[in-house]
Order: structure tokens, then C-alpha cells, then sequence
């Protein structure tokens, strides 16, 4: 207990200033919705004179798309990026503190064992997750009720909104495992800035030439916004997928953890 | 010479991670070309003629991607992303890891100024950040061609890399002016991170709304555009000028600020 308490102070201002921002940007995004809405209305105009066949080939659901939940589906592949970063840090930093700062000897002399380290460590994580999550999903509410007057389907809004927490799990675990695997890390933001980045890329990349195949490499696309806009569902595979990689890396870190040498000085 | 090979030995791994990233990425997103090859005639038609939201949506941004160049352009948005990413990393890095890793005072005892030690770690940084254009310009050249058949792309891949490169650069000072200005060594990365992170949602917005053009002007990616480019226009002569005053500024702010700092040991 005494360990999750300091692990916890430990990342609650940083935790505090992500939860923060990525309110802000949801704020922000959100507030572009109206002149979006306008927008969208010239393209129906527009597509009225397009074959049904050409629309249908394009898996194109016009009103799906141009509806706040269509614009939300959007704008969320940039929140989650934010959210992924963050969770990936938090990871990363967490399970590499003591080696980081040089105070390993102090920590594993007590007379607990690691595992019980590395869980206290886990679950001061996930409770910041929980508290970023808590504070984006009031803020991504609030935003959608006082933009969208019309009302929307509230299932598939939560449903977007609570990827980010998948999303944030998965990196949090890659985080942990990269973070117990390099045996002397030095610093967490570059490499955690560069993983999340790369997935994030081949998410975009597969997106924007609909290749379904390389989607399977990043984590992003395994809670793509648009499929559960389409399906009113998570895709199963993916989300079975998502929970055994979770499972694995953490199992992993664990394994890896107890049984690693510890560089002091 | 010698803290100048010193800094080119220290990151020799993480520089040649990332050179096998760019190849990976620049050979395996251009092998997806062949299957995007003949997307047809009314599909051009039917994104020309989509606003610009519904163009963002979509990761298009005007680019005609069954054209190489087009879909070049798709490819380089991504590799600005990540390449930038590693820029504004090493030059908050190079700067504040002596401080991190507590070796600030061997540094400094030796008979070197201070502005020296900056020359040779901005030097390093530099020609590393020139590698990886160098490799992203010869792989994308090689790609393209390969991928394309005949076409004469040579002119906009140079414009792309050398727009790619002044970008690199630019965030590069960014990240050593922001180390020379934070005390604390922790956080000069941080705040290079949360920079990047910014201005990359700047663009976002900007791409997402006609409304938000003057943001152009303040996020480094919107300077180099793909389609700019492909059209013959290059990029904007202001967008140059534009960027060398911001690195002049940034470099001699790394110099000023650094010579006459206390350093956190």
C-alpha cells in the first residue's frame, strides 16, 4: 500500500496536466463541429447527384458521416493519440523510475518482493488512467450535448469514448514490457514519443489507402472509431486480439521483472 | 572533434533504429502503390469536389493518390510526422542528457568553452538529422521509381526532402533552445514533446477549417504541403523566410542561454 501511495503522488501532477489538456482538446475540436455541420450540408447537396453504386463501392454512409457522430469518430483518432502517449509514458516512466534516478538498491532492499512491486506499480498506473478517462469522458459528454442539439445515439458515443481507455491499456502495456526490457533507460520520452508515433503513422497510412491488413499491427485501428460508427459494435477479433496482447505484455513485464538484473550506480 | 564523435557514438543505436524505420517505411508504404493504381476517373472527381472537413476526414487532403507523386505526398505527410518527432527529441536531448545522466561536471572541467561543447553537440545533431533525409531522399527516389514504373519524379522528391529537411532543422533548434532554457533537465523534453504535440493539432484544426487559415503561419507542418508540391508550386517562399529567422533565433538562443546558465549537477 505504501508503494502504490508513493507511486501514485509520484504521477498525479503529470496525470493531472494530460487529464487537463486532453479536456482542452476535446473542448477545442469539439467547438469546430458547427462550421463542420455546414460544411456537410453543401457535400449531401453535392452527392445527390452521385450513383448509389459508386457511394456503396466508397462504404460511404453519408448521414453515419456527416452526423456529430461521424465527426466525433474523427476528431477521437487525435484524442486517442494524445491518450496513447500519455499512457505509454506513464508506463514506460513508472516501470523504469528506480533505474532512471538511481534508486534501485533502496527500493528492492525492503523487504517486499518484486512482484508485489510491479503490482503496486501497475495499479497506481491504471488509476491514473482511470482518472484521465473519468475527465475525458464527462468533457466529451458535455461537449457533444451543447454542440449537437438534435440528440444522438448515446450507445455509440460511450462506446468511441471508452476506446480510449482500450487504447490507453494496451500502450500503458507496452509501455511496461519496453520499459523492463531496455536494460539501462535512460530517458522515456523519446522512445515512448517515437513508438506511439509509429503505430499512430501506420494506422493513418492504412487508413488513408483502406489497406485492412496493416491495421493489424497497430493498436489504434483495433478500436477504429469508424467500424464501431458502422456496426453499433467493437469488432470481436480485434477486441479479442486486444485483450490477449494486454494479457501477454503484462504477464511478460512480470516474468521479465523478477528475474532481470538491476543496474544501480 | 572529439565531444563531436563522442555524440555521434552515443547515438549511433537509436540512429540506426531509425534509419531502418524510414526504409521500412518508405519500401513498404510504396509497395502498397500497385494496388492503389487505377482508383478511377469519378472517384478523383467525387474527392475534388469534397470540402475540406470531409477531406481531412478522409486523410486525403487533395492528393490525387493514384498518381506515384500523390501518393508520395500521403507517404511524406507521415514521414514528416516521425522524422520531426526525432528531431525535436535529439535536440532537447543532446543538450540536457549530460545534466540527466550526471555527467555535466566531467564535461565541463575539460579545457573547452562552452559555446564549443554547444557547436560540437549541435553538429552532431545536425549531420544525424541530415542522415536520415539523405536516407529518406535516396529510399523514396529508389521507391518511387521502383514502385511507379517510368514518370519523372526526381524535382518534387528534392523539393519534399529538402522541405522534410528544413522542418528537421527547425525542430531540432526548437528542442536545443528549449534545453537551454530549462533548468531542470527533466523537463527540456517535455516541453520539446508538448511543443510538437501542439503545433501537430494546430495543423489538424487548420486542415479541418477554412475559418482557422492564419493558424498556418504558427504550425511548422502546414510550411511543406504535399500538394504545394505536386503542383508545381514548391514551398512558399514565406514559409522559408519564415523558418530561418525562427531557427536563427532558436540557435542563438541555445548559445546565450546555455553559456551563462547554472547547471543542475
Amino acid at each position: 500500500m505504501n508503494m502504490y501511495r508513493h507511486e501514485f503522488k509520484n504521477v498525479l501532477k503529470s496525470t493531472l496536466i494530460w487529464t487537463l489538456s486532453i479536456m482542452a482538446i476535446t473542448i477545442f475540436f469539439f467547438s469546430m463541429y458547427p462550421t463542420f455541420s455546414e460544411e456537410a450540408e453543401s457535400l449531401k447537396r453535392m452527392l445527390e447527384g452521385f450513383p448509389d453504386a459508386l457511394l456503396q463501392a466508397l462504404n460511404f454512409n453519408i448521414t453515419a458521416f456527416t452526423s456529430i457522430l461521424g465527426f466525433y469518430s474523427y476528431i477521437f483518432v487525435y484524442i486517442s493519440l494524445a491518450g496513447a502517449i500519455q499512457a505509454m509514458v506513464l508506463g514506460t516512466g513508472i516501470a523504469s523510475r528506480e533505474i532512471r534516478e538511481k534508486t534501485a538498491d533502496f527500493l528492492l532492499t525492503k523487504p517486499v518482493t518484486r512482484q508485489s512491486i510491479m503490482t503496486s506499480k501497475l495499479l497506481a498506473a491504471f488509476t491514473a488512467i482511470i482518472i484521465t478517462n473519468a475527465g475525458y469522458l464527462s468533457t466529451a459528454y458535455l461537449m457533444a450535448v451543447i454542440v449537437e442539439t438534435e440528440g444522438f445515439s448515446q450507445g455509440i458515443f460511450f462506446m468511441i469514448s471508452l476506446s480510449l481507455f482500450f487504447i490507453q491499456l494496451i500502450f500503458l502495456s507496452v509501455g511496461v514490457i519496453t520499459a523492463v526490457l531496455i536494460s539501462r533507460l535512460k530517458a522515456v520520452l523519446p522512445v515512448s514519443l517515437g513508438t506511439v508515433f509509429a503505430f499512430f503513422v501506420i494506422n493513418m497510412f492504412s487508413k488513408s489507402i483502406g489497406d485492412e491488413k496493416m491495421g493489424y499491427f497497430t493498436p489504434f485501428h483495433y478500436f477504429d472509431s469508424m467500424y464501431i460508427l458502422q456496426h453499433e459494435t467493437y469488432n470481436p477479433s480485434n477486441m479479442i486480439l486486444a485483450f490477449v496482447l494486454v494479457v501477454l505484455l503484462i504477464i511478460s513485464s512480470y516474468v521479465v521483472y523478477t528475474k532481470k538484473d538491476i543496474h544501480t550506480i | 572533434m572529439n565531444i563531436f564523435l563522442q555524440e555521434l557514438k552515443a547515438y549511433r543505436k537509436s540512429l540506426t533504429i531509425w534509419i531502418i524505420g524510414v526504409l521500412v517505411m518508405v519500401f513498404s508504404g510504396m509497395s502498397k502503390y500497385a494496388g492503389m493504381e487505377g482508383a478511377g476517373q469519378s472517384l478523383n472527381e467525387l474527392m475534388n469536389n469534397m470540402p475540406g472537413v470531409l477531406k481531412a476526414m478522409l486523410g486525403i487532403q487533395s492528393l490525387d493518390v493514384s498518381s506515384p507523386l500523390g501518393f508520395y505526398g500521403v507517404l511524406f505527410t507521415y514521414l514528416v510526422i516521425m522524422l520531426t518527432v526525432h528531431a525535436v527529441m535529439i535536440g532537447s536531448t543532446i543538450l540536457s542528457k549530460e545534466e540527466r545522466d550526471k555527467t555535466a561536471e566531467f564535461l565541463m572541467t575539460k579545457p573547452v568553452t562552452r559555446p564549443f561543447i554547444i557547436t560540437s553537440k549541435l553538429f552532431a545533431a545536425a549531420v544525424q538529422v541530415t542522415i536520415l533525409t539523405i536516407v529518406s531522399f535516396v529510399s523514396s527516389l529508389a521507391a518511387v521509381y521502383y514502385f511507379a514504373g517510368e514518370g519523372e519524379f526526381f524535382r518534387e522528391i528534392l523539393i519534399f526532402s529538402l522541405g522534410l529537411w528544413m522542418l528537421q532543422v527547425l525542430f531540432l533548434t526548437i528542442g536545443s533552445g528549449i534545453a537551454a532554457m530549462k533548468k531542470n533537465p527533466k523537463k527540456a523534453p517535455a516541453l520539446s514533446a508538448a511543443i510538437l504535440l501542439f503545433t501537430f493539432f494546430i495543423s489538424i484544426m487548420a486542415d479541418m477549417t477554412e475559418n482557422l487559415q492564419p493558424l498556418k503561419y504558427i504550425t511548422p507542418f502546414q510550411y511543406v504541403t504535399a500538394d504545394m508540391v505536386i503542383n508545381g508550386n514548391g514551398i512558399d517562399g514565406i514559409y522559408i523566410f519564415l523558418t530561418c529567422i525562427l531557427v536563427s533565433v532558436f540557435i542563438w538562443v541555445t548559445y546565450d542561454r546555455y553559456r551563462k546558465r547554472d547547471l543542475y549537477v
